[in-house]
């Protein structure tokens, strides 16, 4: 089974139980399989980047996840509970940031945060922490109705942060985001796992799977392809080899050299040290080639 | 279940209700146009009938006629025939009809001739009261020539139901339970609405990751619409008086048809797409639950039909109470048939809800 293979052990944990642990689950839509042999873990303090195009069936695990929907086969594990038998305690640590905006604009963000809190019991919450953290501190008290999109995304992210949740399922989101917000969400992400989150994370950006994920998983037709550290899967997939452009007068001059040649290492001090150098890029796969080898697409 | 969790969803409804500008608007204004309507209802019925005559004849009081004033017919008199024409038309007095009476008509009955009366009717007046009135012109020459007729048949009135003679039930009255049925339906929009925007905006998805259950969220919305149609409704029983008589019994038909209402709003929550989606699958609901309120406004003229709508143990119930004063035993059937139609109108809404909230 692909999930022991990414069982992690840590202090608080350690017997290594995966904070998500789904095994072979399916689930269709009438006779449209949209989900089929779903196996993955998800350790405590890891985040794992869910990549695959529309329709893949991301959407679709994660509602498994939430307790939205059962799958027909297959077992779903979290925190050590059993979804959907356990799924009142499951969901009480559990934070979901949907794709969808789905907040309350006639409520302001304060508004919005307090009433989650509510739900999952939190007493005494404050929500200026959590707004100051996702830049929103000046904006807690309009209503949401006011909001720009990149706003609701943020107070989307603050809102499945109310409860200090052990499992975080996050769904594209950074998407609408600007660049400067895309980063700070980054690393509230990263935040929330050092913290011992354990981070789902689905995405269609694959520089940012690449950045935040410790194992990334390609999902396409309902199946996952694979799933590993994004380093192996370059490794696996790329090209070991250092592509070298330099200006001779008139002329660019480009040079391939793979690493793994023998006097691999001369060859670029010499292109190194030459008059004229412009560039040198690693020829790595990028996460996008190597879905593409596969799934046979791109994710879009 | 958690009592906790339904009151924060009903505590976050409630701001969302106070929030949106329109239902606030609307519900204040129902509240105040009702009543005001109400007020400016006649709370009595004129039995009696207005007559216009235009001839000086009857000024003499032939016969005793112009004195049956007293069992209900008043005769109004006009100085020509014109300012009768123009009474009867303009509905001056409140007259039904005029006889105008030509100079010669004592002297023709005198003499044996038969004298040509007008009969003055509005256009809208019903055939057979034209009819009435053609007859109640042969027996002003009957009673003035003292020829009666040949047969005088006895006639026996026997009044089927409670015998209204004297004691009619007035506008007022009658629009009472009508204007409480308006409210409740007015809250059918609102709490429809509510429900469209948390299916429409998948808030209800958000809602129900959350340790929320589902069974939470129907209760709430369920509680939520019930307390908001019956408050309203209660507010308007107040102002118009209806907690006067058996006040225990008309808060139990009120909760009753809110239970009913809510049951609707969630089945047309569910479904509409927009407000003015929402608008329309409550419009669907909302006429037929008025039409035994309506037909309340024309007693005995209810057709079997209108017996099965939901809503027509509302208004029976409402009716008992506050008209005649009827007791526990008297709405005992409407109470009955009240409380299978509510709990099986919410027990449908809570469903269809259920459904679509599961296949966002």
């Amino acid at each position: 089974m692909i999930a022991d293979n990414y069982r992690v052990t840590t202090p608080s944990n350690p017997a290594g139980i995966p904070a998500i642990d789904v095994d072979d689950i399916r689930f269709s839509y009438g006779d449209t399989l949209a989900v089929e042999d779903v196996s993955f873990t998800v350790a405590p303090g890891e985040i794992l980047g869910f990549l695959g195009p529309n329709g893949a069936g991301k959407s679709t695990t994660i509602k498994m996840l939430t307790g939205q929907l059962s799958p027909e086969a297959g077992k779903i594990s979290i925190l050590g509970m059993d979804m959907p038998g356990q799924r009142e305690k499951i969901q009480g640590r559990l934070g979901v940031c949907f794709e969808e905006k789905n907040l309350y604009l006639s409520m302001t963000g304060s508004e919005n945060l307090k009433f989650f809190a509510k739900l999952f019991g939190v007493n005494e919450f404050a929500p200026e922490p959590l707004m100051e953290r996702v830049g929103l501190s000046t904006r807690l008290d309009d209503r949401v109705s006011e909001y720009s999109k990149g706003m609701r995304q943020r107070l989307m992210l603050a809102r499945s942060l109310v409860n200090t949740p052990d499992v975080l399922l996050l769904d594209e989101p950074t998407a609408a985001l600007d660049p400067v917000s895309a980063i700070g969400v980054r690393d509230i992400i990263r935040e929330e796992a050092a913290r011992g989150a354990a981070v789902l994370l689905t995405t269609h950006d694959m520089h940012e799977a690449d950045d935040l994920s410790d194992h990334v998983a390609f999902i396409n037709q309902g199946k996952i392809l694979t799933i590993d550290t994004p380093e192996n899967l370059k490794l696996k997939h790329g090209t070991r080899s250092v592509r070298i452009r330099s200006r001779h007068g008139d002329d660019i001059d480009e040079q391939v050299i793979p690493l793994d040649d023998e006097g691999a290492e001369d060859r670029i001090r010499d292109a190194v040290s030459t008059e004229g150098l412009m560039t040198i890029h690693t020829e790595e796969a990028t996460l996008e080639d190597i879905f593409v080898e596969y799934a046979g697409r791109g994710l879009t | 279940m958690s009592g906790a969790r339904i009151a924060a969803i009903m505590g976050k409804d409630l701001r969302e209700f106070t929030r949106n500008r329109f239902f606030v608007f609307i519900t204040l204004l129902v509240l105040v146009a009702y009543v005001a309507i109400f007020w400016f209802l006649p709370n009595s019925v004129d039995e009696t009938i207005r007559i216009g005559v235009s001839n000086t004849v009857l000024n003499t009081d032939v016969g005793g006629l112009t004195e049956s004033g007293t069992a209900g017919l008043v005769f109004v008199h006009y100085s020509t025939d014109d300012e009768l024409k123009a009474a009867v038309e303009e509905g001056d007095q409140d007259i039904v009809a005029g006889i105008s009476l030509p100079p010669s008509f004592l002297d023709d009955l005198a003499t044996g001739t038969s004298p040509t009366v007008r009969l003055y009717v509005p256009a809208g007046l019903p055939a057979q009261t034209r009819l009435l009135l053609e007859g109640f012109v042969d027996e002003i020459g009957f009673a003035i020539t003292g020829n009666p007729p040949p047969v005088n048949p006895t006639t026996q009135a026997v009044v089927l139901g409670t015998d209204r003679a004297g004691a009619q039930v007035s506008m007022q009255q009658q629009m009472r339970p009508l204007l409480l049925i308006l409210v409740l339906m007015v809250e059918v929009l609102a709490l429809s609405s509510l429900v469209a925007i948390e299916v429409q905006e998948r808030t209800a998805v958000a809602v129900l990751a959350t340790p929320v259950q589902i069974v939470d969220f129907l209760a709430a919305k369920g509680i939520f619409g019930i307390v908001l149609a019956f408050v309203e409704a209660a507010l308007l029983g107040i102002l118009i008086g209806a907690f006067a008589v058996n006040a225990p019994a008309v808060i139990v038909v009120l909760l009753l048809g809110a239970l009913i209402v809510t049951g609707f709003a969630m089945i047309s929550g569910s479904y509409g797409k927009d407000f003015m989606g929402t608008l329309m699958v409550s419009m669907l609901f909302m006429i037929p639950l008025m039409i035994p309120a309506f037909a309340a406004l024309f007693p005995g003229s209810t057709p079997g039909w209108v017996k099965v709508i939901p809503t027509y143990g509302l208004v029976d119930a409402m009716i008992r109470i506050t008209v005649d004063g009827a007791g526990w035993g008297d709405i005992a059937p409407a109470l009955l048939m009240l409380t299978a139609w509510g709990l099986a109108a919410f027990a449908v809404g809570a469903m269809v809800l259920r459904r679509r909230v599961a296949t966002l």
